[in-house]
């Protein structure tokens, strides 16, 4: 958190992450170049290494985009979630192998410095089926490596939180000039089903994703606006909330995370400081309320991180009345302590 | 807390929860097994690569007689007489322009990798490849090693008026440097080439697939690749009017580049 980068270490579990991240790396390079010979012994190796690389990062790319909706809608997938980094830059490190010997395969050694090359040596701007693809695929690389190199908690902090996440919102832009980049380029020359069927199915699957685990947080929004300031919000019953458990509820269009735990109600600020996790699919470990996506901590009363860190998110007064629980309309400002609400066992049951 | 879907996890902990490592075992495996999945699918469905061939890292030695005009060849002789006609390059998206200059018309020994898709030839020069020969005694000779015949091709017959579809393709890429060596992947790549110098041909098939190769020059046989650079007309259907000249076993495509026509 906050203070100590080093903290995590390699354990076990970000060992085995690691570890299969890269098997399945090299299975996938070895298995298409195995496979991609055994069946055109005519090919290039450059090309077979070219291709292996550039669709080995787009799979990649579609893993790490399905992760985020994927959690939302099993939590059991927020182990992916939480080295998502690693994937990051893995998928990165591939495409920039594609980019670099793309480049010098068909750039280098001629009259025009390569990346001079890459921006004119195609112009039929005017015609689809002949557009350029490659400068396509070299802008979606700049933002891959802006990306991958401010990935570390390091640059959130100087970058501070809203440029970092809008930076790395930028992987939907990306996404779609790869996407582009592959229907314009190899798909033009290259007529197996197979290969824009993959294609197709990944966009529609990622789409899809999206969709159906954006329809569960419009859901959540849907709660009705416009409170009274300062006013008591009746949010959900108290037995809507699992013990040391979160309900996430919308006041006022803002997400608040509402806990139970031993007798007590606490609410919260949703978004966590970190990257935006919902501290509401978190729970109460150790009386904190810990993050699903890295596990940062906040006090469920005050909305602070225990010391030494420093994190603060903004606290709700609460009351429970008659098994019911009210949540004011407006957030305390970030750390302020806020009594918890107190309940009997009875009222769980009203 | 024996429901996975209870279980919670956090990554700095050093074990998972019992459930959820269960769970994650069984998602590794589906994900092996879809990662060999793809990796089958996507290379396999791979379109046929051309047998053209490049003997990369492969050396060899001809002996033969340098024509530079309209582009730097080898003549070759043949056991059963004639001569064979090898196109020359160097290393890189170049013509051997440079290469064979002050060889034209000489007896050379040359050392190159061999480059050679259907009729044709080509040999990439390494640094330094070219040696003169002396003179072979039949021939007339000049003390210098100059041959009868000095640096320009001689045409073999009358041309002929011809109107050809096909598709402008670098020589070099082409006939075996990379493949896919044409179409629109290809399409930066041999603007680069035939801006370098790399004679570009127009490569023509017929209703059976079969491919003739036509290199192209002006109507007066200069180079014409700056236009069809400028142009744009690499790697896509164009038509292009003009005298076609045999020269031994080359066609050479004789047309103003200005008339070549795009077709969308
Ligand atoms: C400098 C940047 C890039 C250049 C110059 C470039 C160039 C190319 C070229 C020339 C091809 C066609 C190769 C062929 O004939 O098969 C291609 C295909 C492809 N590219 Fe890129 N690319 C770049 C960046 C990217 C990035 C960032 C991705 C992201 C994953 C990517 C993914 C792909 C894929 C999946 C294919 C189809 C498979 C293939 O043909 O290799 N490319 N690219
Ligand atoms: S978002 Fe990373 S710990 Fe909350």
């Amino acid at each position: 958190m906050g203070h100590a980068y080093q903290a995590v270490g390699w354990n076990r579990q970000k060992k085995i992450y690691d570890g299969v991240l890269l098997g399945a790396i090299l299975l996938y390079l070895g298995g298409f170049l195995g496979l991609g010979f055994a069946t055109h012994p005519d090919a290039t190796f450059e090309t077979m290494l070219i291709r292996a690389l550039g669709t080995g990062a787009l799979l990649l790319l579609h893993v790490i985009l399905s992760i985020g909706p994927l959690c939302r809608l099993d939590r059991r997938f927020l182990p992916l979630l939480y080295n998502r980094r690693h994937l990051g830059v893995a998928m990165f490190i591939l495409a920039l192998g594609h980019g670099t010997l793309s480049t010098i395969q068909f750039h280098a050694f001629g009259d025009l410095h390569p990346l001079v090359s890459l921006l004119v040596s195609n112009t039929r701007f005017d015609n689809l089926a002949q557009f350029p693809f490659q400068p396509l695929g070299f802008f979606a690389l700049i933002i891959l490596a802006l990306m991958a190199t401010t990935s570390h908690d390091f640059w959130l902090s100087i970058l501070s939180a809203p440029v970092w996440k809008a930076l790395h919102m930028l992987v939907y832009v990306a996404y779609a000039l790869i996407v582009m980049h592959v229907v314009l380029g190899v798909l033009q020359t290259e007529t197996s089903l197979w290969l824009s069927g993959a294609l197709g199915a990944g966009v529609l699957w990622v789409f899809g994703l999206h969709i159906v685990a954006g329809r569960r947080e419009v859901r959540v929004d849907l709660t009705p606006a416009g409170v009274e300031a300062n006013s008591y919000v009746d949010v959900c019953a108290l037995q809507d909330i699992p013990e040391k458990r979160a309900k996430v509820v919308s006041i006022d269009g803002e997400r608040v995370a509402v806990f139970r735990y031993d007798g007590r109600v606490s609410a919260l600020s949703n978004p966590c400081q970190h990257q935006n996790g919902p501290l509401g699919e978190g729970c109460i470990r150790d009386g904190l309320v810990t993050c699903p996506w890295h596990g940062y901590q906040y006090r469920p009363d005050s909305g602070a991180s225990p010391e030494p860190f420093t994190e603060k998110v903004p606290t709700f007064k609460v009351k429970v009345e008659e098994g019911r629980v009210l949540v004011q309309s407006n957030p305390q400002p970030a750390g302020t302590r806020v009594e918890p609400a107190t309940f009997n066992a009875e009222e769980i049951d009203v | 807390m024996s429901d996975p879907k209870q279980e919670f996890y956090v990554g700095y902990l050093p074990q998972a929860p019992h459930g959820l490592g269960r769970f994650l075992k069984a998602g590794i495996l589906m994900l092996l097994l879809g990662t060999v999945v793809a990796a089958a699918i996507l290379s396999m469905a791979q379109s046929p690569y051309s047998k053209a061939k490049f003997e990369f890292g492969v050396s060899s030695i001809l002996e033969g007689r340098i024509e530079e005009l309209p582009f730097p060849t080898l003549m070759v002789p043949r056991e059963g007489g004639g001569d064979s006609r090898y196109l020359l390059t160097v290393f890189g998206k170049k013509g051997a322009d440079e290469a064979v200059a002050g060889f034209a018309g000489k007896r050379v020994r040359v050392r190159g990798t061999l480059i050679y898709h259907d009729q044709l030839t080509m040999v990439e020069l390494g640094p330094a490849a070219i040696e003169v020969l002396a003179p072979a005694t039949a021939e007339p000779d000049a003390s210098d090693g100059t041959v009868a015949g000095g640096g320009a091709w001689t045409q073999t017959g009358a041309g002929v008026e011809r109107s050809l579809i096909g598709e402008i393709v670098d020589s070099k890429c082409y006939l075996g440097v990379m493949k896919p060596g044409n179409l629109k992947t290809h399409r930066a790549c041999a603007t680069r080439c035939i801006s370098g110098g790399v004679p570009p041909v127009l490569m023509v098939r017929d209703e059976h697939g079969l491919a003739t190769y036509f290199l192209l020059t002006s109507s007066s046989g200069g180079s014409v690749g700056r236009q069809i650079v400028d142009r744009g007309l690499v790697a896509e259907p164009v038509r292009i009017s003009g005298e076609v000249v045999r020269f031994g076993d080359l066609l050479v495509l004789k047309a103003d580049p200005e008339t070549y026509q795009r077709l969308d």
